[in-house]
């Protein structure tokens, strides 16, 4: 029988985590949501040994305090859950702040590896550590490896079995502070203990003294409902308001001081440094990609390029695999027939293989090579570059830089850049950029946008619905930040240094958020299509047309019949164009009339694999929030800019 | 007390009060400082603490991007990007050139 073991990865940002939870479990793991949140659960599994491991990828965070959700997620997973190992995974070249993880992970007494990654970059960069120093300091194993090549992975699960059957033992650090600090948390501690025996079977009193003299609200909310607690809580408060008179600042601030103080120490005593650091390639990189005045220009270009892969690269594959899946279609059909009578043949044939063929459609040519394009970007170091440029702009609509990069991948496709939201520090900034996020047109706004505006009206004039929608973007995002309530949250983010993006990493990324996308979005619009061929066959279609009559032709001054459209695009946008050729043809209809539909195709709300994101990411509430206010949004703008267009332009 | 700056595109003045004590922002890019303490909300102020800057810690401004944008900071060999709005927020005293930096 194969012995189970469940081990966590735990650490910062950047720190070359997600490489490690690659090289343990390859593609064998899946990417999903913790239960009830907004913050993304990797799991996997691996053998060893005559081990089943089940590795849990905690979110990159720099601390176990109540900032994120992210941050509460890991402490309760840590402390809750209490898997059989800890793999801290921290940054060669960045010990000290990364250290300061490990001490909160020591604090909450978890049983603890230490995994030194980066140790090339780090060497690159003239830091050589002890690590047998560093591990006597920290009384836990420190294995050193380098996530890229997977050097170093064998031994840390190795090491990982010997400590979960206890053939190697832990004498961890016990964090001590100064003198001050020391003495109120054993105060506090031994009073914990005495009036609160239940939450002390959680988590350690300790670790509860030093986060009730913190203010952490996450704690003080769980320890409310106890008896006993109101003398703890009271005590703590002024234990803390001591601390704070003595050192004139706020307590959390004096226990991370002091969790720094230690942290410096330690890492002096473990660190070498060899040779005095040279300018490198990477440093000039840097320099020249956030430039204050080189920096944009490169920025555009770089999008610049990446859309022109996509688009004629994406294009040409569509075309072609739209001509293989039409007459696979046919095909199907026609066999369908032999068992069925017309109207199920159709059903299923548009319905579901309908469904299925758009979704392959979309996602191998366009968000296959955006995804690959990402991850390089990402991989490389570049995004929090770009983020960092676009700070200033993103302020005016109350985001800060980091917006930027969901943004960004929503000019490939809406379902990627909802999810990637994510990023974004609180509640009040996700929903803010994920309406954002809807209003950027994807890459199949994009073909709706020059396959009818580009092509009959002028290039020119596609362009400027680009500039327009801008614009757009600018003014109802403001409108929201300001309807909002809560106060906007600046820029505060690590730019981890650049390094040669590793192909095996962008590959896999590329492969997971693939299988995601596929995941969320087709047995989406799968359904969506069943259900809109469903009403066709039933003739409900005629009077939607005949409904929305007035809407369509009196206020947006189109023909009535592109309502249709409009109705399907929701499975997927680039739709509107297609069914609006087969039902009138696209050189009837006037210059103003083409605009029109290309600035409503591209303002409401993406598409129904979209909305299934939101749902996921959001609840329903926001997402039917964001729903109304981008249809809305289409059709107002719309309205207005036909009934402005035919002043000036007849 | 009268310091060299480097000319960059931030034309503000230089202000320092009677005790040689600095606004983040107000740092020529290459300046180092040492964190004096950070101003603000509760959530913003331990933020910083965690991500190492804490008072006493000394920091080296990078770079500064024009028309109020971001700035970039070394701090305890990691490189951060702070918000406008979050570093003026910071108040550094300015360590004087060393002589062989």
């Amino acid at each position: 029988m194969t012995k189970q073991l469940r081990i966590a990865l735990a650490g910062n940002a950047n720190v070359g985590k997600s490489a490690i939870f690659n090289q343990l479990t390859g593609l064998n793991q899946v990417v999903g949501n913790w239960p009830g949140k907004t913050v993304e659960r990797a799991e996997g599994t691996l053998h060893f040994k005559g081990y089943t491991i089940r590795v849990i990828d905690l979110p990159g965070i720099y601390s176990l305090s109540t900032f994120s959700m992210e941050e509460i997620v890991s402490r309760d997973y840590i402390a809750v859950e209490k898997p059989d190992v800890i793999v801290n995974v921290i940054d060669a070249s960045a010990l000290e702040r990364n250290l300061y993880f490990t001490l909160q992970l020591l604090e909450l007494e978890a049983p603890l590896i230490v995994d030194l990654n980066q140790v090339d970059f780090a060497a690159k960069k003239g830091i050589r550590i002890n690590i047998d120093k560093l591990s006597e300091a920290l009384g836990v194993p420190v294995i050193p490896t380098v996530a890229i090549t997977g050097s170093g992975v064998t031994e840390l699960l190795s090491t990982v079995i010997a400590v979960a059957n206890g053939e190697r033992k832990l004498a961890p650090l016990k964090v001590r502070f100064g003198a001050e600090v020391e003495k109120r948390v054993q105060e506090l501690q031994i009073l914990v203990e005495n009036k609160l025996p239940q939450i002390c079977k959680v988590y350690p009193a300790r670790w509860v003294a030093i986060k009730l003299l913190e203010k952490d609200s996450d704690i003080i909310g769980k320890l409310k409902n106890y008896v006993g607690a109101a003398e703890v809580l009271e005590h703590a408060e002024e234990l803390a308001a001591e601390l704070e008179k003595i050192h004139g600042e706020p307590s959390p601030v004096i226990l991370a001081s002091e969790r720094y103080t230690i942290a410096n120490k330690i890492a002096k005593a473990v660190t070498v440094f060899e040779a005095p650091p040279r300018i490198s390639l990477e440093q000039k990189i840097d320099s020249l990609t956030t430039h204050k005045l080189i920096g944009y220009p490169i920025l555009a270009i770089i999008i610049l390029c990446m859309f022109t892969l996509i688009f004629v690269g994406g294009s040409q594959l569509s075309a072609t695999l739209d001509l293989f899946f039409g007459a696979l279609s046919s095909n199907f059909e026609s066999w369908l027939l032999h068992f069925l009578d017309n109207t199920t043949a159709n059903l299923i044939n548009k319905g579901i293989l309908g469904g299925i063929i758009a979704g392959i459609t979309i996602a191998l040519p366009y968000i296959i090579p955006f995804y690959i394009i990402l991850a390089l970007l990402e991989d490389s170091g570049y995004l929090p570059r770009a983020a960092f440029l676009m700070d200033n702009l993103m302020h005016k609509i109350g985001l800060h830089g980091k917006a930027f990069i969901p943004l960004i991948i929503g000019y490939g496709c809406s379902v990627p850049a909802c999810i990637g939201c994510k990023i974004m520090e609180t509640e009040r900034e996700r929903f803010l950029a994920a309406f954002v996020v809807t209003l950027i047109p994807c890459a199949a706004r994009t073909v709706v946008i020059l396959g009818l505006v580009g092509r009959f009206v002028g290039l020119h004039v596609a362009l400027a619905l680009y500039a327009f929608d801008l614009i757009l973007i600018f003014i109802l995002g403001r409108i929201v930040f300001k309807a909002l309530p809560g106060e906007p949250v600046g820029l505060i983010m690590e730019m981890p240094p650049y390094k040669k993006p590793s192909l095996k990493i962008v590959l896999t990324k590329t492969w997971s958020r693939t299988k995601d996308f596929v995941y969320i979005a087709f047995p989406i619009i799968i359904v969506g299509s069943l259900t809109i061929t469903a009403l066709d066959i039933i003739g409900f279609m005629n009077y939607i047309t005949a409904g929305a009559r007035p809407l369509i032709s009196g206020w947006l001054g189109l023909p009535a019949e592109a309502g249709i459209p409009l109705i399907f695009g929701i499975l997927r946008k680039e739709l509107t164009l297609i069914l609006l050729s087969e039902l009138i043809p696209l050189e009837s209809l006037s210059a103003v009339q083409m605009i029109v539909f290309a600035i409503v195709t591209m303002i409401y709300i993406p598409c129904v694999a979209t909305i299934a994101a939101l749902l996921k990411e959001f609840g329903w509430r926001k997402a039917l929030a964001i729903t109304i206010i981008d249809v809305a949004a289409a059709l107002l703008v719309g309205g207005l800019a036909y009934n402005l267009l035919a002043i000036f332009m007849s | 007390m009268i310091r060299r700056r480097r000319r960059g595109l931030n034309k503000k003045k230089v202000s320092v009060d009677a005790n040689g004590l600095s606004v983040l922002t107000e740092l020529a890019e290459g300046e180092k400082a040492v964190i004096v303490r950070a101003s603000g909300g509760f959530g913003l102020v331990r933020r910083l603490a965690e991500m190492g800057l804490t008072p006493g810690v000394e920091i080296k401004l990078i770079r500064k991007c024009p028309f109020n944008g971001p700035v970039e900071i070394e701090v305890r060999s990691v490189t951060l990007a702070l918000g406008c709005g979050v570093a003026s927020r910071i108040l550094v005293k300015p360590l004087k050139d060393e002589p062989h930096d």
